[in-house]
């Protein structure tokens, strides 16, 4: 497992992502979603790692062969 | 007076529709600035309509009916108890709208939300909170609080709501009625303001889960034209619901009795009303699903950054107007890495996989609904069987695992505790609403909890 500081982008780079997505969050809206990543990426790296990667993801969209 | 005995009634002409549409207004206007449940009522567009019902309809003949306020009623405003969409006059009936219409059923109005139906507390900035009926200092739940404080104030016989996260089961369970999760895709989403498309569906909510039956049975099926909905065929809810728990098999989630912060008190309540359910006939056995426990974060996974995709264009030019809590779900959402919502659906899907030999085996799983009862308004965290938690968190491991895994769940009033009412989750599997609900009726028919009533309820 890498240590959490590795995971969780800096307050720079979370704002550089926003604004890339047209949205301009404060530096306390940023913070906030710091605190909320720092819980959530380790859980996350850990999903990845235990989860098959050949498992389909649920709900993924089959085309109708009718329509193909 | 319950859904199905107010319809009988008017089936019978003990009353018009009108008179039942005036004297749901006539509580509605005495009492709900008690409770801030309604944030739109429909006061004389809902008495034209009463008025205009042909002889005959469908089973919900002129019987009035609130609906949360992110689902369309045209011409009336959605709001989303939102600044964000404060002024948006719906130009199109929801499709369940259309569905109640044609039962015969009359909107009397829209009610109160948390903000954007995201968040479990309906204390919004913009529309202010919903209170419970039980003790106004204290708040309905959420999303579908209003939902919950109006059936339970018997301001109106029944209320659609919405369930992403528990936003339906989480009021009923707080506000002591009884609401209903229905299969994910059972009941289309056309007209309904989204959270998160893989996990949203309305349900309703009523005092009796014969009554959720009957709203259920008008408001589910298939819709061609909805890629939201499946397109499987269940079996009716209403016919049936009196057959009994006579030899059907009842897994109790042991886990969320004895592993995860819960009230002692809530959880005697809930052993309980498990026993009752044996002493009916139902064969009980604890199972061990400490495995739904992965759940939790998968739901984050997924649900956030669908809400945050939802909700792209008003980030972008309206962010302000959101309140804080919702806008950080929302930023957190945005900014989660590309691969969070594909490793969310694929650990779903493995989850589901797990979870299929539990519902093989089990025709029902039973579980508290909540770990406590109603918090005071703006009472975060809050104390858990000794510690303290963040509200938000200590509900989630109670309401993830079956919203993820798309199963039908309903929540009973099965005791008080200080006062206040306490939930037992039902929980079937999918497309097994009519067994959930079968169960809770006969919960219902052997129990008084249902029948219990908030002070100065009408």
């Amino acid at each position: 497992m890498e240590p959490e500081s590795s995971l969780v982008p800096s307050l720079d780079e979370l704002r550089a992502l926003a604004r890339a997505q047209g949205v301009e969050p404060t530096d306390a809206d940023l913070e906030g979603v710091l605190g909320f990543l720092r819980t959530v990426l380790p859980s996350l790296r850990e999903l990845e790692e235990a989860t098959q990667r050949d498992v389909p993801p649920a709900g993924m969209y089959l085309p109708d062969p009718e329509a193909t | 007076m319950t859904l199905v005995a107010l319809a009988a009634a008017i089936e019978r002409g003990d009353l018009s529709p009108r008179e039942a549409v005036e004297d749901a207004l006539d509580r509605i206007e005495r009492r709900d600035a008690a409770y801030n449940s309604f944030i739109t009522v429909r006061a004389e567009e809902a008495l034209a309509e009463a008025d205009a019902l042909p002889a005959k309809t469908g089973p919900l003949h002129g019987v009035p009916i609130g609906v949360k306020d992110v689902i369309d009623v045209a011409g009336t405003l959605t709001t989303a108890a939102s600044k964000v969409l404060a002024d948006n006059v719906a130009t199109a009936d929801a499709t369940v709208v259309m569905r109640l219409r044609r039962a015969g059923a009359v909107i009397v109005g829209k009610l109160n939300t948390h903000e954007f139906a995201w968040g479990a507390s309906t204390t919004s900035e913009a529309f202010g909170p919903a209170r419970n009926p039980w003790d106004t200092e204290r708040i309905c739940g959420g999303s579908s609080g209003g939902s919950g404080a109006a059936v339970a104030a018997g301001l109106v016989p029944g209320a659609l709501g919405t369930d992403t996260a528990g936003s339906v089961r989480i009021p009923a369970a707080l506000c002591g009625v009884t609401g209903i999760r229905p299969t994910t895709g059972r009941v289309p989403n056309r007209g309904v303001i989204p959270v998160s498309w893989t996990y949203d569906t309305v349900g309703p909510l009523a005092r009796m889960a014969e009554d959720c039956a009957l709203l259920l049975d008008v408001i589910a099926g298939p819709d061609p034209t909805d890629a939201s909905t499946t397109p499987s065929m269940a079996e009716p809810c209403l016919d049936g619901i009196e057959r009994g728990v006579d030899g059907l098999r009842v897994g109790v989630v042991s886990h969320l009795l004895d592993g995860v912060p819960l009230d002692p008190r809530v959880g005697t309540a809930v052993e309980e009303a498990i026993g009752e359910l044996a002493s009916l006939g139902a064969t009980v056995e604890r199972v061990d699903a400490r495995f739904l426990r992965r759940a939790e974060v998968v739901q984050q996974l997924v649900m956030l950054p669908e809400a945050a995709e939802a909700h792209l264009p008003w980030l972008r030019t309206r962010l302000a107007d959101y309140g804080a809590d919702v806008r950080a779900r929302l930023l957190a959402g945005l900014l989660l890495p590309s691969s969070a919502p594909v490793t969310g659906q694929r650990a779903r899907r493995a989850l589901a996989h797990e979870a299929r030999p539990l519902f093989e085996r089990y025709d029902v799983l039973a579980a508290p609904e909540m770990p406590i009862v109603a918090p005071r308004i703006g009472e975060d965290p809050v104390e858990v069987g000794g510690e303290r938690i963040a509200y938000r968190l200590s509900l989630i491991p109670f309401n993830s695992p079956w919203s993820c895994l798309g199963v039908p769940t309903v929540s009973v009033p099965c005791g008080l505790v200080g006062g206040l009412p306490v939930g037992l989750a039902l929980t079937g599997r999918r497309l097994g609403e009519a067994t959930v609900l079968r169960v809770a009726h006969a919960f219902q028919q052997a129990t008084d909890w249902h029948e219990r009533r908030p002070p100065d309820a009408v």
